[in-house]
């Protein structure tokens, strides 16, 4: 991992200047941004020790780079976006995706394994005026990417943990356990063996805390499958208790990292994608759904 | 604490009756209330997130009454018990999900913290837990015989967990005798349980309308008394003992503890491992609520600019993916590499560390597994007694079960005096050596506090630190012994001693990951702090009157410097000298000047690189094609190898068949290795923790051990 612009310490010479720090936003929802700035405690001390370029929830100040750290949030799912990642990753010297959507395309990667028309025409009442790529893929399938922080939102600790490894010089601690070890150490009790509820905890890196089962609800998945995932084993409990359908299971594995292989494997075998086509979207002003572009385009009405 | 094995009718050997006394339901406060004025936080099962915990309680009012627990393979449910409201209990539950372990080894503490001062040094602090006085209440036959093994692999030395000794120093325990046996209880076959014979100090049988109570120490008869209760009367012991022998009867399926160790280790290449691994989703749940689990890992926090940081111990488990981990890859690869760990070292190598069986069986890896696989069953098929082996089948051990009965429980104590069973192993493991002299090493004190006095780069990637230290304990450090090697805000590696001088320590480090890239690149002047010399080193008088024959690959000449040093400061008490060394390049060689200046001397050594230019006029190849020509042969051989493992293992079968005999062939193994001491779980390779019993082994020793995969 190139994550060695770390500051000076006693035996190395001090950086001459701060690192430049980018955030940047693809398909995403901000939410890895916010959680940045759930810092609060820490942002003062970020702030004397990295200099922040660029960071759209944080500042109007933008720039092209370059940057030192440049963290990427959001999905590729438009060319234009398939386009920027390559630039930005020529202008970052260690580039850090953040977020589900960014390490594993996201909720909006569903499409994916679906008709993207289908989608476009589900959502929005004149498709047309969507440029859209039939994927949402993470930063990995574009560019080489330097670390990944997972989850949705990021884990703020996780976050500082990837900061200070980078100042220091060290290794970022970031495990690649079950969320049960999590959950053990922190005294929540197995939420599938107590109570059977849905849980993908066992193949599910941690890193969040285990906030949904201290709240008394399964693992969503959100940090991704951790190595050497048991999805196969895992679905068929989930499937023996309470009676779920292999839709009802597969749907558990088909949210914010279902696009990886080893979720969406579960779910092209046992069913549960969101039935589609939806209905069309109604369009205010065409009155019904057509795919053909409209004579007028918003800006045109503007003028 | 005073153990004394002890039942409600007799008290063996003097059989005297103990006094019982009965505690009326009402009066369960009264208890609670007595503990509490005696300074004590009292810790009581409550009904807590759908499941009995152990948590802290100001009044029994709290306990679970009217609580009953169903416990299957993968499904724990609370339901109401079905007795009437006059004859609820507080008790009925079985074990709670976590046991006690949380109070007596808390699943996170911070243990050490290092700062850079301003002019370099670098600065220990080392955390000391003050133990808070502790009552728990509520403690079943499993949780004791968990705490009384975590009492001899925690506090039983070499090394103590200072944390664990002053949780439990100070520890007043209530038991429970359980009333009900859940299907996933197993202490019955384990020796362990439903009786309460040890490390209570006071012990209740719940009955309607109250609890028998008996005191089984001093501390607990002075609260028994404090509190002004009747006697029981013969009916109260009565009762009680009926009561557990009726939940003894009650107990299914249990584990054929007879021999066991032997046949399961008899047993490690059995499809059945490969059939688990399927299963297992290795989520660690099974290590993490089992009570005798210890295995931790380390984080380190620290502030931005990394100069001050502190290190936690937090509970870890050999199912995860790092547990294993070195920096060229994982020992334990596959997921049956790991539940193999698990349940070879639980019932079988748990006996050649700690003397004892590491199950209890309180069955909470089987009720807490979220896929429900059953030790009981697996251990029944992968330990089965083998079917006689057909005439021409290669029977390398003897999976001959030694004839151990299941003590009886009555008089059984779970670190139990029955004895070890006889493993199908030809040599006996080099304990741990308790020095007399020596207090234990208590963790997570140690470290001193060191500065590099010169470094000197040896190739691009490794440098030797030459530190400075007055301390006594590093200064005689033994060759092949090794420090942890701290600077604030990174991960402790452990580094190889590569030459003990009168005023301090060397250190050759090879940066292979952040910690180590750091370390050698310090300056003279800057700090670091050391915990050590730790582990067993090379056994430099075994090769006395005998030809020394040392083969070093790599960074492995480091730790093999030593020996060269202590065999060359009195040459006469061998009968020849050899070093034969090996590099990937030229350019990779170790110390190539002082080398140059022995060979100079007449001292033979050899030098082969994997890989050289034209400008290498040495020869090529591997390293034990130099011993063409020079061979360390015969029974009058002692060889001492360092390299990588495929390197020793290469080594061994050559000079094995140089008929260099087994137990003067001297290997020192790399393993994960986060405390050093034998705490932490993660060097373990078979029988052996390789930071304590290691890392310099023979190979009889090591035997098979050397080559088995995923060990």
């Amino acid at each position: 991992m190139a994550l060695d612009v770390a500051a000076g310490r006693a035996g190395r010479p001090a950086a001459a200047r701060r690192p430049r720090v980018g955030v940047v936003k693809l398909a995403s929802c901000d939410g890895c941004q916010l959680t940045i700035l759930d810092l609060e405690d820490h942002l003062l001390d970020l702030t004397e020790r990295f200099e922040f370029v660029e960071f759209a929830e944080a500042t109007s100040r933008r720039s092209s780079g370059p940057f030192d750290i440049l963290f990427v949030e959001g999905s590729i799912s438009t060319p234009e976006q398939a386009a920027e990642i390559v630039r930005l990753r020529a202008a970052a010297t260690t580039l850090v995706a953040i977020g589900a959507c960014a390490t594993a395309g996201g909720i909006q990667a569903l499409r994916t394994a679906a008709e993207h028309e289908a989608f476009r025409s589900a959502v929005y009442p004149v498709p047309a005026y969507v440029e859209s790529l039939a994927t949402a893929t993470p930063i990995s399938a574009h560019v080489t990417v330097d670390a990944e922080l997972r989850g949705c939102p990021i884990d703020p600790g996780q976050l500082l943990e990837l900061l200070t490894a980078v100042t220091t010089g060290r290794r970022p601690q970031l495990p690649d356990q079950a969320v049960c070890v999590e959950c053990k150490r922190r005294g929540i009790p197995c939420v599938i063996v107590a109570r059977d509820l849905p849980c993908l905890g066992p193949v599910t890196r941690t890193g969040c805390g285990a906030i949904c089962p201290s709240f008394g609800r399964g693992c969503y998945g959100c940090f991704g499958p951790r190595e050497g995932a048991n999805v196969e084993e895992l679905a068929g409990d989930l499937r023996s208790r309470g009676g779920r359908t292999d839709a009802e299971v597969g749907r558990l594995f088909a949210g914010f990292t279902g696009a990886t292989p080893e979720f969406r494997g579960v779910t092209d075998r046992l069913g549960g994608r969101p039935l589609l086509p939806l209905a069309p979207a109604t369009a205010h002003v065409a009155g019904e759904h057509d795919t053909t572009p409209p004579a007028w385009r918003p800006d045109d009405a503007r003028q | 604490m005073v153990i004394a094995p002890s039942s409600w009718t007799s008290r063996p050997p003097e059989g005297a009756p103990p006094t019982v006394r009965w505690l009326p339901t009402g009066h369960l406060d009264d208890l609670v209330q007595g503990l509490r004025r005696q300074g004590r936080r009292v810790v009581g099962p409550v009904v807590s997130d759908g499941a009995i915990a152990f948590e802290e309680i100001d009044s029994a009012t709290e306990l679970p009454f009217g609580w009953t627990v169903e416990s299957t393979a993968g499904s724990v449910r609370l339901q109401r018990a079905d007795r009437d409201a006059a004859s609820r209990r507080a008790f009925d539950t079985g074990p709670a999900w976590r046991g006690i372990k949380p109070w007596t080894f808390p699943s996170r503490v911070e243990s050490v913290g290092f700062e850079t001062r301003p002019d370099g040094s670098v600065a220990v602090r080392a955390e000391v837990a003050a133990g808070t006085p502790t009552a728990i209440i509520g403690a079943r036959a499993c949780d004791l015989a968990a705490l009384a093994i975590h009492d001899r692999v925690l506090t039983g030395g070499p090394a103590v967990d200072a944390d664990y000794a002053a949780r439990r120093s100070d520890l007043f325990v209530v038991a429970v005798e359980c009333a009900l046996a859940t299907a996933t209880c197993f202490c019955g076959s384990m020796g362990t349980g439903p009786e309460v014979t040890t490390g209570a100090d006071i012990v209740l049988s719940e009955l309607d309308g109250g609890c028998a109570a008996r005191a089984d120490t001093a501390a607990g008869a002075r609260l028994l008394a404090e509190l002004a209760l009747e006697t029981a009367g013969p009916s109260g012991a009565a009762d009680a003992a009926a009561q557990v022998a009726a939940t003894r009867a009650s107990l299914g399926s249990g584990v054929d503890t007879a021999g066991l160790p032997a046949r399961l280790l008899a047993n490690l290449d059995h499809p059945r491992w490969d059939q688990i691994a399927e299963r297992c989703l290795a989520c660690a749940s099974c290590t993490l609520v089992c009570p005798t689990c210890f295995c931790t890992g380390t984080t380190v926090s620290s502030d931005l600019d990394g100069t001050a940081s502190s290190s936690a111990r937090a509970w870890d488990s050999c199912f995860t993916a790092g547990f294993a981990q070195v920096v060229g890859g994982s020992f334990r690869p596959r997921q049956r590499d790991r539940y193999r760990q698990w349940l070879t070292h639980k019932f079988g190598t748990w006996w050649d560390q700690f003397g004892t069986s590491g199950c209890v069986g309180c069955g909470r890896c089987v009720a807490w597994c979220p896929v429900g696989i059953d030790v009981r069953e697996e251990l029944a098929i992968i330990a089965a007694p083998p079917p006689p082996p057909p005439p021409e089948a290669l029977v390398a051990v003897s999976p001959e079960a030694p004839d151990v009965a299941p003590v009886e429980a009555s008089v059984a104590t779970p670190v139990s005096p029955r004895p070890g069973p006889a493993l199908p192993r030809v040599i006996a493991l080099p304990g741990p050596k308790v020095d007399a002299v020596r207090p234990p090493i208590m963790l997570p004190a140690g470290y001193v506090s060191a500065i590099v006095t010169d470094v000197r780069p040896e190739t691009a990637d490794t440098a030797t630190l030459r530190i400075a230290t007055d301390d006594p304990a590093l200064l005689a450090a033994r060759p092949g012994q090794f420090v942890m090697a701290a600077v604030p805000a990174f991960a402790i590696p452990p580094i190889s001693i590569s030459r003990i001088r009168p005023d301090g320590l060397e250190l050759t480090i090879r940066a292979a990951g952040p910690a180590t890239s750091f370390l050698t690149r310090l300056r003279p002047g800057a700090g670091l702090a050391l915990r050590g010399p730790l582990g067993r080193g090379w056994p430099i008088e075994d090769a006395h009157g005998r030809d020394v024959a040392i083969v070093a690959g790599g960074i492995g000449l480091a730790p093999l410097r030593p020996v060269l040093d202590a065999v060359l400061a009195e040459p006469e008490r061998f009968a020849s000298i050899r070093l034969y060394v090996g590099a990937r390049t030229p350019a990779d060689r170790l110390f190539v000047a002082e080398l140059d200046e022995l060979a100079a001397r007449g001292i033979d050594i050899r030098v082969t690189v994997d890989r050289a230019g034209p400008e290498w006029l040495g020869r090529v190849g591997i390293v034990t094609q130099i011993f063409r020509g020079a061979k360390p042969t015969g029974a009058n051989v002692t060889a001492f190898v360092c390299g990588p493992e495929r390197m020793m293992t290469a080594v061994a079968d050559v000079l094995v068949d140089l008929a260099v005999p087994p137990e003067h062939l001297w290997l020192t193994l790399e393993r994960h290795m986060e405390c050093g001491v034998g705490l932490c779980g993660h060097c373990e390779m078979g029988p052996r923790f390789v930071c304590r019993d290691g890392p310099v082994l023979s190979l009889a020793e090591l035997g098979d051990d050397l080559r088995r995969e995923g060990l």
